[in-house]
């Protein structure tokens, strides 16, 4: 891995181009603000319609309450740019830090979980009858999707105390937790 | 009114150096987690019940909302505790901004505006189970609007929090 790591970083350092404008005064703190707006709506939505499937609020129907979901999708699209954007242009404090590799995880953990929801079951959810609890399969899920994004904020916003220094003696983790230059 | 006394007694104090000074990740960097993820539940949920009101999933009848607000004032309660304590540890870095009252008073006026929805939205009638009328859905629209932009604004003046102080310590 520690290989694909520098080729990674080295290759966004020749390509990148988003970096010129990131450096413009006032880039990079919009794009924070905007990240942090992104992540209310995404915890506003996805995370209420995972209350939801627990048993907050169990007199809306499950099916009305998905439709907050699009709304967690647009903060998670507004977060996965201006996230790209940082790592765009400063690879080497992401693609080396440990927190960054948390919360990557954690990403993919949400992701996979909830691919889970909709291919067991959002079918038995959506014809449940309105104030019916949501089967324990789905609960399950929702735990795991709440819990999934409590790391990746915690994850995110401990990036900035993990950043890499540079390397020094053998590394033999699998994954690279310092600069090699 | 020169505060720089206070400001000087606050940063002696041992809270204020265990805040900022201690290497425990459950200082400084745990209480900027809180005060993230309670900024996630408030002003997330609160975003919820305003795209509600502007029409968004339209089969969520909104008085049962009200059963998310108990974790909206969670979050906010966690983010007045985290942000005393942020606070505490750098008092001059935000007494000395304008941005930082910009941000509280942003806060404010969300909470007020979510004070008045709630009254609209949750009230004895609402709760009888009758249809929301129509005609107090429109009032409470400009509502939903306002608290919108002011998250949004507070968020951001949050953030620019880091990048627009002049001191950092009364001392600096």
């Amino acid at each position: 891995m520690h290989d694909f790591q520098v080729w990674l970083v080295k290759a966004i350092y020749r390509h990148s181009p988003v970096r010129d404008l990131m450096h413009t005064a006032w880039a990079w703190p919009i794009a924070e603000s905007l990240h942090f707006i992104g992540l209310c709506l995404l915890i506003g939505a996805i995370g209420s319609f995972d209350l939801r499937l627990l048993g907050v609020g169990k007199r809306i129907p499950i099916a009305a309450m998905h439709r907050f979901i699009p709304w967690g999708l647009l903060g998670f699209a507004i977060n996965i740019s201006t996230g790209a954007m940082f790592l765009l242009t400063e690879p080497e404090q992401y693609i080396f830090n440990p927190s960054f590799h948390l919360k990557v995880t954690f990403l993919m953990t949400a992701g996979l979980n909830a691919s889970m929801f909709y291919l067991t079951s959002y079918r038995r959810v959506f014809v449940a009858p309105a104030s019916l609890e949501a089967p324990t399969r789905a609960k399950v899920i929702a735990a795991i999707s709440l819990s999934a994004w409590l790391v990746v904020i915690v994850a995110g916003r401990l990036l900035t105390f993990f950043r890499p220094a540079q390397c020094a003696g053998e590394q033999t983790a699998i994954l690279l937790t310092c600069v090699p230059w | 009114m020169n505060i720089d006394p206070f400001l000087v007694w606050l940063e002696s104090t041992a809270l204020s150096q265990w805040v900022i000074g201690s290497p425990s990740l459950l200082a400084f960097p745990g209480i900027l987690t809180l005060h993230a993820i309670g900024m996630g539940f408030a002003a997330g949920i609160s975003a919820v019940l305003d795209l509600r009101i502007l029409g968004a999933a339209p089969g969520v009848q909104l008085s049962e909302i009200r059963r998310f607000l108990p974790i909206l004032w969670l979050g906010f309660w966690v983010n007045a505790v985290s942000g005393v304590l942020l606070l505490i540890g750098y008092p001059t870095k935000a007494l000395t901004n304008p941005v930082f009252y910009l941000k509280l008073s942003l806060i404010a006026t969300a909470m007020v505006l979510l004070v008045k929805i709630s009254r609209l939205a949750f009230d004895d009638t609402v709760l009888s189970g009758a249809e929301i009328d129509p005609d107090r859905l429109r009032r409470m629209r400009p509502l939903a609007i306002a608290s919108l932009v002011c998250w949004a604004g507070a968020v951001t003046a949050g953030r620019l929090l880091a990048y627009t102080y002049t001191r950092l310590t009364a001392a600096g």
